[in-house]
């Protein structure tokens, strides 16, 4: 809403006349109608909060100022459940076709992870069954919740800071035990509590600054130079170890990685000559020809990997061969992406659900290879593989590699691993930003600037810390971040 | 006064005496009868005592650190507050030198009778202003609107638009000791109806106090002991239109410094019970950074002794203020507390020390050109805003009579961003929260302190003024002399050079300068330029790379605290919201996300919620309203 006619590009201290005032009064009246149909941040809501995929037990989570009614709603039985106080509760679900065995965990506002009253019923964990829970739900009253929206609600009750937001987001979609380790080391609020020291150390030392430049020399508030530099080293010292702590978890400093696996002769090599647009990789009609693995840097529209080519599957290997099945094996592990290669000619439902099976729960993007030999879409049941994509390419005419960069390049820059990066790069760039501005003070400290020279240069110290914990981020910023959680985390 | 009977008609419809009436005759009133006048508006200034306008109630100074650039603003703007200053002078020192360009406050302490004379006579010759004296009892409310002010003989004066500047006059009471009086000045009169008036409008006010210390005779001081205090060698005025060749008018005086000691400190202490402050009699909250010297005593108990300023009031009469023991104890409590003093022993008291608790009108009330949002034509300026100073209310009293006048007159509002002038950051201030104690400008209040520097006030308003009609060409002529002087000395700068580097690269190391160079250089010295040019030519290089870098982050600020909030955004509503924040935002309703932002208890979460709500709504505003709506076409 904005309709005041500063948007013309007008200064903030431009002219403004009573017309315009009157305007943007009948416009906001306007739109204060259009909004009663969508106070979105007052709803209640709801998803399943347990991986997709049958488990031992599924969790719902709900949230909002509606969610005592729902869980009276569902809740089955003549004894009202006692919901005064946090509590775990047994009971059972009413989906309204059945009853099923229920524990409610059950955290007032505000002291719950989003501050408004939330409920987490621990459900058996069919599919089926989790989503007609919803389902009862949804009729009862709660609506659908975005990508991140818990984490959403709680960042901004407050709860945590932006760097933690991260941790969770990063838990979520962590592709290996390292990203996991560094995930949950933002997610304890390692970062956050290092960023707030260095902050308070920064905060005395321009409060020291700024009494000095408001009070004359003769005046009691001034503030020796000693006294100035010492507080500086204070917040020097607690930065470095924001620095030394952010090094340590960082998972990876490299580029994105991409892997391309799959079946031998599958066609890796002559895929990865096209993406990097070069002949390096050794082709041949051959099965097995790649042993070692291969690297290119792949340029995308939004992102920057390594392309990594590896050997072909081969689980009777030995010697050499059985080296390059272990190098391959590492790659995957610790591929942002894995690009798996099949060959569409000699496709097989039952062999691809076992190579499947073999790549674990990375990311994955299915190319339906040497498409040019089999013309038409891939078969359904390739959906049932558990891929992010199913593209078909052709090495050999060029068919659908413009389609396939735009995927890899959507996926690595919107997805898990370019975020942990995008992550990463945010904040060591914004805490190298707030050590040399931090430095600059020190040396015009020394070197006997003007005193407002330095405050100057602490004010943007503090400005680039607060940009890692989410104090002055751009709302754009904010919105990319929370529009990739994970529903229900 | 002025006969009512010849009614003009108005552009709004409205028959009125004058366009604009000012009530009150102290610095902020002055200032805005002054620029209504200025911006084409008939103006008329009401005080209860037309021989007591522009009356020094406290310190007989003018300027200081955060102040003295307030005082080049109204300077650049077409104000009297920097020419009265520099005519009535008689000790002029720039504070601060060693800090920096931005932090450096030019003080004068004037004759605070001259300066009284000085200013009446000036709004006297002014054109189209007129001078009422009367006692102003309440407000003419027609429709909600105010038009025009009732005075105690029963006259009414009715004008489009009226300005309060009543300053500590509003329900004033005078503590000295356990003696109270109702004035807001010794010997004057309270404004109480202007009070009622103003809480019929539905304008929550609030109280605060402020101090005042002792008037001793000059004849009774010891000077013997103490350190003299002389202003500077070569002194600096205020104004641009002062003339240099004849500057300073008057003979120059010494302050002399000395000392409060232990035997001061167990004074007060054994008395502290009298003060009116610590023993509850006074509500209002005072001022942190100029405590009476109980407040001094007792808050900082470790310091062994407080710094005394003697500085004399006027070059005419004996009178001695004691800069330094601001005081409401008793009156023989003090006078027995001063002779503790080195110096003072036998010090006579001409006036004693009083506090004054006063009514002020909450100014998150006030919209940025200081008009009262719920009472259209009222617009408030001063002490009346919570602040506390000259200079603070003669800023204020400058804009709000400027817009009173615009807005009479139909015009376009004037309004100062907090990056352009310390007058835009101190209403910016004020209006969107509500001062806990009296506002005194400090530095540290602007985040953009080094675009706002004493030496360039000139090009940083002088081109808006003259967009309104504030300053008239003459001025915009010198502002741009003034430039083509610096251009011209940049240019002969980087036109030199000392073993091949450039003097304008050169001047970037912090042991060379202007002064420097040019008695290396006689091309330099040949362009015979003013210092108040090198300086600010020096100040310009020097700071190139900070100021760039400041300028930067203005734009950036502004792109992003501009987005306005819609008026009716229900904030009860936004679940999320902490509860303190909640309550402020429902309270003093922002216009912008930047003005949320700087609202205490308003955390970072918080504005990052009502960003996405606002954004939100913009978004659903769009998709629902018509292709016509011109306010949303270029969203």
């Amino acid at each position: 809403m904005r309709c005041s006619p500063r948007r013309s590009g007008e200064k903030v201290a431009g002219y403004r006349t009573r017309y315009d005032h009157a305007r943007s009064r009948s416009a906001q009246a306007v739109n204060s109608v259009n909004s009663s149909t969508a106070s979105r941040p007052n709803d209640t809501i709801a998803a399943i909060a347990t991986p997709p995929g049958g488990g031992l037990r599924g969790v719902i989570r709900v949230s909002g100022p509606r969610a005592r009614e729902l869980v009276r709603a569902v809740w089955h039985g003549g004894t009202r459940p006692e919901l005064s106080r946090r509590a775990l509760l047994e009971g059972r679900f009413d989906d309204g076709r059945g009853t099923l065995p229920l524990l409610l965990l059950w955290m007032p506002g505000p002291r719950s992870f989003t501050r408004e009253d939330v409920a987490e019923f621990h459900l058996p964990g069919h599919p089926a069954l989790l989503q007609s829970a919803v389902a009862r739900l949804l009729s009862a009253g709660a609506r659908l919740a975005e990508p991140g929206e818990f984490t959403r609600r709680a960042f901004h009750a407050g709860r945590i800071d932006l760097t933690r937001a991260e941790g969770v987001l990063a838990l979520v979609f962590a592709t290996n035990e390292s990203q996991a380790r560094a995930a949950r080391a933002l997610l304890f609020g390692g970062l956050e509590a290092r960023v707030q020291a260095a902050r308070a150390a920064l905060v005395d030392a321009r409060t020291l600054v700024e009494a000095s430049l408001d009070f004359d020399e003769n005046d009691t508030g001034h503030v020796p130079q000693g006294e100035i530099e010492a507080v500086l080293h204070t917040a020097a010292a607690a930065l470095e170890q924001a620095q030394e702590f952010e090094a340590q978890r960082a998972p990876e400093r490299g580029l994105a990685r991409v892997v391309l696996c799959g079946a031998p002769n599958a066609g890796k090599s002559a895929l990865f000559n096209r993406l990097l647009g070069r002949d390096e990789a050794l082709v041949s009609a051959h099965a097995g020809t790649t042993r070692d693995a291969l690297e290119g840097t792949l340029e995308l529209a939004g992102a920057t990997a390594t392309l990594r080519d590896t050997a072909g599957f081969d689980a009777g290997a030995a010697g050499p061969d059985r080296a390059a099945q272990r190098i391959a094996e590492r790659s995957r592990a610790d591929a942002d992406l894995v690009v798996w290669v099949v060959d569409a000619a000699r496709a097989q439902q039952a062999a691809l659900a076992d190579e499947r099976a073999a790549l674990d729960s990375a990311q994955v993007l299915l190319v339906w290879h040497k498409a040019d030999l089999r013309p038409g879409p891939p078969p359904d049941w390739t959906r049932e593989l558990g891929c992010a994509r199913i593209l078909p390419v052709s090495s050999l005419t060029g068919a659908g590699v413009d389609a396939l960069r735009s995927a890899l390049d959507e996926l690595l820059s919107g997805g898990q691993g370019g975020l942990g990066r995008e992550t990463f790069l945010r904040h060591t760039r914004a805490l190298a930003q707030a050590q040399t501005e931090l430095e600059t003070a020190l040396l015009s400290l020394r070197a006997g600037l003007a005193l407002e020279l330095v405050a100057e240069d602490l004010r943007r110290a503090t400005d680039a810390l607060d940009e890692v914990s989410g104090a002055t981020a751009p709302e754009d910023v904010l919105d990319r971040i929370f529009a990739r959680f994970c529903l229900g985390k | 006064m002025e006969s009512p009977s010849h009614h003009h008609p108005h552009p709004r419809g409205v028959r009125t005496d004058f366009d604009v009436l000012v009530v009150g005759g102290g610095h902020a009133g002055i200032e805005a009868v002054l620029a209504a006048a200025r911006v084409g508006a008939r103006a008329a200034l009401a005080s209860l005592r037309l021989d007591r306008i522009g009356e020094m109630s406290c310190n007989p100074a003018i300027g200081g650190l955060g102040k003295g650039q307030i005082v080049r603003e109204i300077d650049a703007l077409g104000g009297a507050m920097g020419r009265i200053a520099d005519a009535t002078g008689i000790q002029f020192k720039v504070l601060n030198t060693g800090k920096g360009h931005a932090v450096r406050g030019p003080r004068c302490q004037s004759d605070r009778h001259l300066y009284r004379d000085a200013v009446t006579a000036y709004v006297a010759d002014t054109a189209n202003v007129t001078l009422i004296e009367g006692a102003a009892v309440g407000l003419v409310i027609e429709d909600g609107a105010v038009v025009g002010v009732r005075f105690e003989d029963g006259r009414s004066v009715r004008a489009a638009s009226v300005v309060i500047t009543t300053g500590t006059f509003l329900r004033a009471v005078m503590h000295t000791g356990e003696a109270t009086t109702a004035g807001g000045r010794v010997g004057e009169a309270t404004s109480e109806g202007i009070s009622a008036d103003l809480v019929r409008l539905g304008l929550k006010l609030g109280r605060l106090k402020t101090g005042t210390p002792p008037r001793l005779a000059r004849d009774s001081i010891d000077f013997s002991g103490l350190e003299p205090q002389a202003g500077d060698a070569q002194p600096k005025p205020f104004s641009a239109w002062t003339d240099r060749a004849r500057f300073p008018l008057l003979p120059q005086i010494e302050c002399h410094i000395t000392w409060t000691n232990a035997r001061t400190h167990e004074f007060i202490r054994a008395n502290i019970h009298h003060s009116p402050m610590y023993s509850g009699r006074i509500q209002g909250v005072g001022p942190r950074y100029c405590p009476s010297v109980e407040d001094k005593v007792m808050r900082f108990a470790d310091k062994e002794r407080h710094q005394v300023f003697l500085e004399p009031e006027s070059l005419s009469t004996d009178v001695v203020y004691v800069n330094g023991v601001s005081t409401s104890l008793p009156a023989d409590v003090q006078e027995a507390m001063v002779h503790t003093i080195q110096g003072l022993e036998r010090a006579r008291f001409l006036r004693h020390g009083y506090a004054v608790e006063y009514d002020f009108v909450e100014p998150n009330q006030l919209s940025d050109t200081l008009a009262v949002k719920r009472a259209p034509g009222l617009y408030l300026a001063g002490q009346i805003n919570g602040t506390s100073g000259y200079e603070e209310a003669g800023g204020q009293g400058l804009l709000a009579g400027a817009n009173a006048a615009l807005w009479a007159l139909g015009h376009s509002a004037f309004v100062l961003g907090r990056h352009e002038a310390y007058i835009g950051v101190m209403v910016d201030d004020l209006v969107v929260s509500n001062p806990t104690e009296p506002y005194r400008m400090f530095t540290s209040r602007a985040e953009h302190r080094l675009l706002l520097r004493s030496d360039n006030a000139e090009q940083r308003l002088v081109r808006r003024a003259h967009a309104i009609g504030l300053v008239q060409k003459d001025a915009l002529a010198l502002l741009e002399s003034v430039e083509a002087s610096k251009q011209r000395a940049l240019a002969v700068l980087a036109s030199l050079r000392e073993n091949g580097k450039r003097l304008d690269e050169l001047m970037l190391r912090p042991n060379e300068s202007w002064a420097t160079l040019a008695a290396r250089h006689a091309p330099l010295r040949e362009l015979a330029l003013p210092e108040s040019i090198t300086e600010a030519l020096e100040t310009d290089i020097k700071y190139s790379g900070y100021v760039e870098r400041q300028e930067e982050n203005v734009a950036r600020t502004l792109r992003q605290q501009s987005i306005e909030i819609p008026a009716d955004l229900d904030y009860r509503s936004l679940t999320g919201l902490a509860n303190e924040a909640k309550d402020k935002l429902a309270r003093l309703r922002p216009r912008t996300l930047g003005h949320a932002a700087r609202i205490s208890g308003v955390r970072p979460p918080d504005v990052a919620l009502l960003a996405v709500h606002v954004e939100r709504r913009r978004r659903e505003g769009q998709h629902s309203s018509g292709p016509g709506d011109p306010t949303k076409s270029a969203s």
